[in-house]
């Protein structure tokens, strides 16, 4: 199962193109989705769950091409949580993921055991009976990851599943997804770096509607390295004057002044040293300092 | 059926439609029973206007849409129509209560058949104009995706027809021909044109709904 996207361009009605020419093949496993806000992640993953048609270029999943003929069975394959989504207030979860999975066709009896089985992998089995309105953020994130993935589907897009969430929620989120991606495509959307680096091998880096990096972790590392380096300030306007010259990844107070991480293709003019790449700095990167 | 029943009639709606009925009994003045139903058919087409409106609209108001679409297209039209029908018996019940409690003004009394008569052909009236309003109302809704323009473009009609230039103009074709018929020629049925006009485009609105589901976003 894998999904391949072809020369795909989205421009809205006010001339605004939030994908841009995107290339990209999504392989078995999870898969990252990486950019900020407004870089047109949410628009490519709408076009791949089929809710919105594509100004030009091909999508295709499992060799089945997206068009009016074959959206009822490519939808059958997927299994979508967006990034924001209010889960019927008034049923409790075990109603509602009933609910959903009465309209997603599944038999009854295979819905339950199913019901059952997620429920308890995602620690909510104690909740069942609690209304919708009545969960944390958290868990109302984690009923919306049952309902996607309820009808088992091949290929699970998820949207930014992570926001708005605690560090303990967000670690829950993060390896239940790995533990769904098991035999499944998964695309996994976010712009919070620490996520992807914790999940997935691969990933694509947008920006702007375009795709500015496809490939493996690993490899984006290497691209960074001899890229970040260290150094310290000794009061604040010497961290300002490095600021101005070169891209920040994170600064920190210390007991003798201030520690950065600065981001340059040379040595800067600073007494300072290389340091390990983080998924963040690379990230950086590419998106603010690489020419493509 | 609970289910849906839960989604689709939530305390709020109880709440105002239950009062809309009361306050409508109070300070609606009738003195024979016949003018019960010229008196809330109306108030009602527009309660169903509003209360209907939202049938669909729900699931893009909470961002459900995009999941609920993923779902086979059968399946979205039918939770979409139960929803409707939940409604529809809902309000055509709140309809049914609100007609007695008109009874608390002491209209003039006839035979007890006549009465029965009388709250029959209501009954049946009243529902044909709630499923008439509802169904147009959610219908435009889901055509601009917009509940502000679907009530908006419902009541402009609504007060059209209810207005003696639409009783003028449509006679008994009229969607309100039950409110303008005269009450006091029982025999006089024409009326009836007027509501089976309201059932046909109902039904028609009702088919159409796949077809409204089914439309996709488009980029440019």
């Amino acid at each position: 199962m894998s999904v391949k996207i072809k020369d795909l361009t989205v421009t809205f009605k006010n001339r605004v193109t939030a994908v841009n020419h995107v290339d990209m093949i999504i392989p078995k496993g999870i898969y990252g989705l990486l950019g900020e806000n407004g870089a047109g992640k949410t628009t490519l993953m709408r076009v791949l769950t089929t809710v919105l048609k594509p100004t030009g270029g091909t999508v295709s999943l499992d060799g089945i091409i997206y068009g009016d003929n074959t959206y009822e069975k490519i939808q059958k394959k997927i299994g979508y949580l967006p990034q924001e989504i209010d889960l019927y207030p008034n049923l409790t979860v075990r109603e509602c993921l009933e609910y959903m999975g009465e309209l997603s066709g599944i038999e009854k009896t295979v819905c339950s055991q199913r019901i059952d089985f997620y429920l308890q992998k995602t620690s909510l089995a104690a909740h069942q009976k609690k209304k919708i309105r009545q969960l944390s953020g958290g868990m109302k994130r984690r009923v919306g990851l049952i309902q996607a993935l309820l009808n088992e589907p091949d290929f699970l897009i998820v949207d930014e599943p992570t926001t708005g969430l605690d560090p303990e929620e967000r670690i829950r989120i993060r390896t239940l997804l790995v533990d769904f991606s098991k035999d499944r495509t998964v695309l996994f959307s976010t712009h919070v770096v620490e996520d992807l680096a914790a999940t997935c091998n691969r990933l694509s880096i947008m920006k702007k509607g375009s795709i500015l990096y496809s490939g493996g972790i690993r490899e984006l590392l290497e691209e960074a390295k001899g890229c970040v380096w260290s150094c310290y300030a000794e009061n604040e306007e010497e961290a300002l004057e490095l600021e101005k010259s070169y891209h920040v990844s994170a600064k920190q107070y210390v007991d003798n002044g201030l520690k950065l991480k600065l981001l340059c293709e040379k040595k800067p003019d600073a007494d300072c040293r290389p340091c390990e790449v983080t998924l963040e700095d690379a990230y950086i990167y590419i998106t603010n300092m690489k020419d493509y | 059926m609970r289910k849906e029943m839960k989604i689709c009639l939530p305390v709020y709606k109880v709440l105002y439609s239950a009062a809309f009925i009361v306050i409508l009994s109070i300070i609606r003045g009738i003195s024979r029973i016949s003018e019960i139903g010229l008196a809330m058919e109306p108030p009602v087409g527009l309660l169903a206007l509003v209360f209907c409106a939202d049938t669909y609209w729900i699931e893009i108001q909470s961002k459900r849409a995009e999941v609920f679409k993923l779902c086979p297209l059968k399946k979205q039209a039918g939770a979409v129509r139960k929803r409707l029908a939940i409604q529809m018996v809902f309000l055509t019940g709140c309809s049914a209560m609100g007609y007695g409690m008109f009874y608390w003004q002491k209209p003039m009394a006839v035979t007890g058949g006549e009465q029965l008569a009388e709250f029959l052909v209501f009954l049946a009236a009243i529902t044909v104009t709630i499923m008439f309003w509802g169904t147009l109302s959610m219908t435009i809704c889901n055509i601009f995706r917009n509940i502000w323009a679907g009530i908006g473009c419902t009541l402009f009609l609504w007060m059209t027809l209810n207005s003696q230039a639409g009783d003028r103009i449509l006679g008994k074709y009229n969607i309100f021909s039950y409110t303008f018929r005269d009450s006091y020629d029982i025999t006089n049925l024409s009326w009836l044109w007027g509501k089976g006009i309201s059932l046909l485009i109902t039904l028609a609105l009702a088919a159409a709904v796949p077809l409204i589901l089914k439309k996709r976003e488009a980029a440019l």
